[in-house]
């Protein structure tokens, strides 16, 4: 099972970076998944985890990278913020969507609505804050992360790193549309703090609401992951 | 008068298999490698590109390709990645015995359709028991009715597990007999892919045969036929195999290239270096020499003249040339080539099977030296 999803995981970051990344290939020395396109006018690129400077040649189709030399006086992250900063939108997000989801379910389900009585509109009001915090998380999370990248990474595109700066700024708007939502009023009744079907405004909203914060959840996710092989290579 | 170019027509297809290799095969070597997944949607590019079932007739739908046509393609396929080349050319293999033996009803059954939609055969020779002897099979083929019963085991069967026909050698009585058995008959029980050591994107596996009906219309040729169908099949498809293996030292030699050619080291170019531009001159000139041996191989194929002595000298020499450029490239990379992010030891795995499978160089050595005993003196 987990062999699976590893595998449909792999095949989708593969299809992936095929469609949008071009030709890839591992730095020698890290392991990381280096994009072709970042190499500069003079086939030249410096590995963004190991600091390695790599010459590429493309023959017959194989990427033949050849080592020149190391950065090895790079600066660190400043206060290490970026890493500190990610774990607000990554820890706070998933419960937020939690709490949604238990709402939702309690909505569709009359007997665990009733059960959670009085609770679910303390529920819904936390689920809001849970996901204030962990859009608010984002802006520093984005703005450390640039930080970053323009003093250790000399602001080099790598593909890594503008995906992840555009993922965020989708995060936010995503994140930020949920919030609106949910603090007008439009998903959760106030009374009962479930959500309102009886409209088909009402449902439409849940439904918008709902979709915005699975799409938040799998680019948090994905960003995560992608942060992470930032760090540690493969 | 002799003349090394390649005709025009044979120059495009150079080209096109070169095009299709740098698009579909090199940039999905390491991944079908490293998954070991079989490359479905690159034999689906490759049969919309026309680069599958090369060898079947025309009438039956095919281009008829002549074999040293073919070994141009594979050479070039080869490069990019052996084991999605194999993949994409496993075909041949067990077409040629119809193409050699089959009647018109047998072609028209089984290879009109491969030349219709996307579809794979297989060879099914090899036991656990019978490798380079072939002559020790053991699996059975025994007379019911218009019927032939056959149980046995299959070993190592390249693209075994994707199939939709096999060629089956088993035995009747004393002798051999070919037969054509579709994968999907009541007894036919596929292994699991094989993990070998090179070759992953190959699918290699196990096939048993319990009781499996087959009818007397699928057999090959007469009964005790199938010694000698295999091993003319042989003839023709070895030139392709020793292509393969140019196309491996090819790709040794472009990598060694452009690698000594950019690597600093001691304040210049590796390259600057004679112990490694002597390796990489002595690469290029094997090569040569391996692609002429199979070229005539292939060519003398095409002119219907026996090339079995030629097809076991390109074989043996390229899988050795093959071999040696592997661990050559590997050697110029430094610790770069023993890295598997660098493609130099898949190179390494890849080569080696070259020197085992379809006859192994042993093999291929009797075989040059079973024809030398017919000649008075050598000129």
């Amino acid at each position: 099972m987990i062999d699976d999803i590893r595998r449909i995981a792999a095949r989708a970051t593969d299809r992936f970076t095929r469609r949008f990344w071009g030709p890839t290939f591992r730095c020698p020395v890290c392991h990381f998944l280096i994009a072709a396109v970042d190499a500069d006018g003079n086939a030249l690129l410096v590995c963004p985890v190991c600091g390695v400077v790599i010459e590429i040649e493309s023959v017959y189709g194989h990427i033949v990278p050849v080592v020149h030399d190391v950065e090895v006086f790079r600066p660190q992250p400043k206060a290490r913020l970026h890493p500190l900063a990610t774990h607000l939108p990554i820890g706070l997000f998933p419960f937020a969507l939690l709490g949604a989801a238990v709402l939702s379910v309690a909505s569709l389900v009359g007997g665990l609505g009733v059960a959670l009585g009085a609770r679910a509109p303390v529920l819904a009001d936390a689920t809001l804050v849970l996901l204030v915090l962990a859009v608010a998380g984002a802006v520093p999370t984005l703005a450390s992360g640039l930080w970053d990248w323009n003093r250790r990474y000399r602001r080099r595109p790598y593909r890594q790193i503008t995906f992840k700066i555009a993922g965020s700024i989708v995060f936010l708007v995503v994140g930020a549309a949920a919030i609106v939502l949910q603090a007008s009023g439009a998903v959760f009744s106030g009374a009962t703090g479930l959500l309102q079907l009886g409209s088909p405004l009402g449902a439409f909203a849940a439904v918008l609401y709902l979709g915005a914060l699975a799409g938040g959840m799998l680019i948090v996710a994905v960003l995560g992951h992608v942060g992470g092989t930032l760090v540690f290579g493969r | 008068m002799m003349d090394f170019r390649l005709s025009s027509e044979q120059q495009e297809h150079v080209e096109k298999a070169r095009e299709f290799t740098r698009e579909w095969i090199s940039p999905n070597a390491a991944r079908h490698d490293r998954s070991g997944e079989f490359p479905l949607e690159i034999c689906r590019e490759a049969f919309k590109h026309g680069l599958m079932n090369p060898h079947v007739p025309k009438e039956y739908g095919g281009r008829a390709e002549r074999v040293l046509d073919h070994c141009l393609v594979m050479e070039e396929m080869c490069t990019g990645c052996s084991g999605i080349a194999t993949a994409i050319d496993g075909n041949g293999l067990s077409q040629y015995p119809i193409i050699l033996a089959g009647t018109h009803e047998q072609k028209r059954r089984f290879l009109a359709p491969m030349t219709e939609q996307l579809m794979f055969s297989a060879y099914a020779v090899t036991e656990p028991e019978a490798g380079s002897d072939v002559s020790r099979v053991k699996t059975t083929a025994a007379k019911v009715g218009n019927d032939y019963v056959l149980n046995g085991v299959k070993w190592w069967i390249t693209n075994g597990s994707v199939a939709s026909w096999y060629f089956v050698l088993a035995r009747t009585g004393e002798s051999l007999t070919g037969f054509i058995v579709p994968a999907d008959s009541p007894g036919i029980v596929r292994g699991p892919k094989e993990h070998n050591l090179g070759q992953h994107a190959s699918n290699t596996v196990r096939v048993t045969l319990e009781d499996v009906k087959v009818p007397e219309a699928y057999r090959l040729g007469a009964e005790g036929d199938g010694f000698n169908i295999a091993m003319e099949t042989f003839n023709h498809t070895r030139p392709g195999v020793a292509a393969g293996a140019n196309g491996i030292t090819k790709a040794a030699l472009n990598i060694s290239l452009s690698y000594a050619k950019r690597r600093r080291t001691f304040d210049k170019k590796l390259i600057s270096n004679q112990g490694i531009s002597f390796k990489i001159a002595e690469m290029m000139t094997k090569l040569d020499a391996a692609r002429y041996l199979t070229y005539k191989a292939a060519w003398l194929f095409d002119q219907g003249e026996d090339n079995a002595r030629e097809a076991a000298q390109a074989k043996w020499f390229a899988a050795d040339v093959a071999m040696s450029a592997a661990l050559d490239c590997a050697q110029i990379l430094g610790g770069y080539g023993y890295t598997q992010e660098m493609p130099a030891e898949k190179l390494i795995r890849d080569a080696k099977i070259y020197q085992i499978y379809e006859g192994a160089s042993e093999i291929q050595k009797m075989i040059i030296v079973a024809k030398m005993l017919r000649l008075k003196e050598v000129h």
